[in-house]
């Protein structure tokens, strides 16, 4: 469904991607790990067209996405959730919420817009508790489920989510993983990108591990999940006395 | 086509889909290879070449090839791209030079491997209900270990490689009731004529598949075993370094081996001039998915033809004939590679000084041996005592055997004699 080849990507002089090459097929759920600073946020940017001046080929459903502009990448079906939220602080919950299907209304496409509305707020009910409240009162973990809410009803065919777990509590955290394995359960095609490797590849199919601007591991989600220099680099084991002596 | 034959959906690809992912395999391998492995930094530096460099697949051709000398000159762990505490097999294979090649898998190599033997032995129809007999000479004995995890991936129940006398051998064959075995086409030869011999003792076998593995068998071969022992063959094709065997395997078709290009970029190359062969010449070899010991552009000296038609099973998997002879001088031994150089380090190890020449033969049919090593005479190892030279060949032929894995017969000769009309010269070392 979405095809990177050989992409590269530059902030100022500095060379943030390297030539990364990865794909998300239909349905699937894949995680992008890495520390922080290895590009990950700016392979999404440039997936939804936020990053101009990119290198290599990004094609979506076989469709280069070269010269797009972001509003026509949201329109064909490309949707992030990015990094921190940014959810509009002083509109209502239902207003984000509408937003996110800002391009429906213009298709006026109500029946179907109240319908997804109606779907959200059963998949969160928090949100619905909190409809006519202002987005910005909404604690973290609310306002990651509004944004995720904000995106999706847009109807997109993949959700790109930029660190969906950053700045929450970990039971709130695991509440989001487990919508995003719902959402996945239901057809979606999900590209997640985290830092907290451990709980994205546990509802992934497939994984990816981007190091200082170029891919270093792709597999499997169990297998890297059971990949011993990636359980020390990225899901927090210490090995170091089981290794005293040796090389 | 029984359900048994069907193939995985692992097995079947959309070309392009498989393109995408053999690159970012290759990509991220060439990444950890050049990072870890200090050998292929330099290398690439060398060459004027950066794994970058690799936009697609093609692109793999500009850098350099990694031969099995490679291997030797960096023994033992030179060529392991992960710390040692993540190794948890260590493997020593016959090398090409003075010291042997030593791979290294890791927890997750060897459950790729035990899944992809599985899978080459699921398209011979292997399934729980078999008993599965490996019979390899001990110096496959890293390709019996394997053969038994892929087996019992199966839920198969397997007879493991045990050193055994061939009559042993058919003793379990015959009361075990074995389905299916897994042995050499040289060994298959020998037991087909053990067989015969013991015509008189009524055998009922109950094996319906013979796993052949280690060299290329001749068609009037598997013809001869299918006939008289009512059974199917199977090819397998693969290497005795990293990983180990099936990586190309026959299905129900019986039209050339299918490469499992899931994990393993396959390459077709003129063995001379090292560039891209139409369609016959040596296979190299990229592993895609090995974490512990990454090859890159390896010269496995096998030599295959690559088969372009679709395959009549399905499965989308690229095919090759396997084409008997090497490119690289080495021996097959009952399936066991054998390097002249790596015969000469050992004879030198055990008389203490190089003798003035040694030829290998391959074996003879009416022999049934394995390597014949024939060592020129000379006042170094001339005695007067017969039992004395004899006391010399037992103790060369025992250190060789114990080496390389295979019988050795020594003979000394005069440095003037001729190679006996019905043996194949291999090489001479010296």
């Amino acid at each position: 469904m979405l095809t990177i080849r050989n992409l590269k990507c530059w902030y100022g002089g500095i060379e943030a991607l390297s030539g990364v090459t990865l794909s998300v097929g239909q349905g699937e759920l894949v995680a992008l790990i890495g520390a922080n600073g290895s590009g990950k946020s700016t392979l999404l940017q440039a997936v939804c067209g936020l990053l101009p001046g990119w290198k290599g080929e990004i094609s979506f459903e076989k469709v280069p996405l070269n010269k797009k502009k972001p509003q026509d990448i949201v329109a064909g079906g490309i949707c992030m959730v990015p990094e921190g939220r940014l959810v509009f602080g002083p509109l209502s919950v239902l207003d984000n919420l509408k937003l996110g299907a800002y391009l429906r209304y213009r298709k006026r496409d109500h029946y179907g817009i109240k319908k997804d509305l109606d779907k959200i707020f059963s998949l969160f009910p928090i949100l619905a508790q909190r409809s006519g409240q202002h987005a910005g009162t909404l604690s973290g973990g609310e306002q990651q489920m509004l944004s995720i809410g904000r995106a999706l009803m847009a109807r997109p065919k993949l959700l790109l989510l930029d660190e969906p777990s950053m700045g929450l509590a970990p039971l709130v955290a695991r509440l989001i993983f487990d919508t995003l394995a719902e959402l996945r359960e239901d057809g979606l095609t999900i590209l997640i990108v985290e830092q907290n490797a451990r709980a994205a590849l546990m509802i992934a199919d497939r994984g990816y591990v981007l190091e200082t601007g170029r891919m270093v591991l792709a597999g499997k989600a169990k297998e890297l999940l059971a990949d011993e220099e990636i359980k020390r680099a990225y899901l927090g084991k210490d090995y170091a006395r089981f290794t005293e002596g040796r090389a | 086509m029984s359900a048994d034959h069907l193939p995985d959906k692992e097995s079947t690809f959309a070309p392009e889909l498989l393109a995408q992912r053999q690159l970012e395999l290759l990509q991220a391998s060439l990444n950890r290879a050049h990072k870890m492995v200090p050998f292929y930094r330099e290398r690439f530096i060398e060459n004027g070449a950066a794994p970058q460099d690799v936009e697609k697949l093609e692109d793999l051709a500009r850098l350099p090839f990694v031969r099995r000398e490679d291997l030797a000159d960096h023994y033992p762990y030179g060529m392991f791209a992960v710390p040692l505490r993540d190794i948890v097999r260590i493997h020593t294979a016959s090398g090409a030079g003075n010291k042997p090649s030593v791979t290294g898998y890791t927890k997750n190599d060897l459950a790729l491997w035990k899944s992809l033997v599985g899978r080459a032995l699921k398209a011979a129809g292997i399934n729980d209900q078999d008993i599965v007999q490996i019979h390899l000479d001990p110096g496959l004995a890293n390709w019996g270990r394997d053969y038994k995890d892929g087996a019992e991936a199966l839920e198969a129940s397997v007879i493991p490689l045990t050193p055994l006398s061939l009559q042993k051998q058919l003793m379990v064959l015959s009361d075990y009731r074995t389905t299916a075995l897994i042995t050499t086409p040289v060994s298959a030869g020998e037991l087909l004529e053990s067989l015969a011999r013991l015509r008189a003792a009524p055998l009922n076998l109950a094996v319906k598949n013979l796993i052949l593995v280690g060299e290329p068998a001749e068609e009037n071969l598997r013809e001869q075993l299918e006939k008289e022992l009512s059974l199917t063959t199977w090819l397998h094709w693969g290497l005795h370094e990293v990983p180990g065997p099936a990586i190309a395997f026959e299905c129900e078709a019986h039209d050339g081996l299918h490469v499992s290009e899931d994990s393993f970029y396959l390459e077709i190359v003129d063995p001379e001039t090292g560039k891209p062969a139409k369609d016959e010449g040596e296979i190299v070899l990229t592993t895609l998915s090995t974490r512990a010991f990454p090859l890159i552009r390896f010269r496995t000296g096998d030599r295959a033809r690559l088969v372009s038609t679709p395959c009549a099973c399905g499965r989308t998997l690229r095919r090759i004939r396997w084409l008997p002879g090497r490119t690289d001088g080495m021996a097959l031994i009952r399936g066991v590679k054998v390097h002249p150089s790596q015969v000469l380090a050992i004879v030198e190890g055990i008389l203490g000084f190089v003798p003035l020449s040694c030829k290998l033969f391959t074996p003879s049919k009416e022999a049934g041996q394995g390597l014949e090593v024939r060592l020129g005479m000379d006042d170094r190892l001339f005695s007067d005592e017969v039992k004395e030279l004899e006391k010399i060949m037992a103790g060369v032929e025992r250190g060789l055997c114990q080496e390389l894995g295979v019988p050795v017969r020594v003979r000394l000769m005069e440095q003037s004699a001729d190679v006996c009309q019905n043996q194949a010269l291999i090489k001479e070392s010296l």
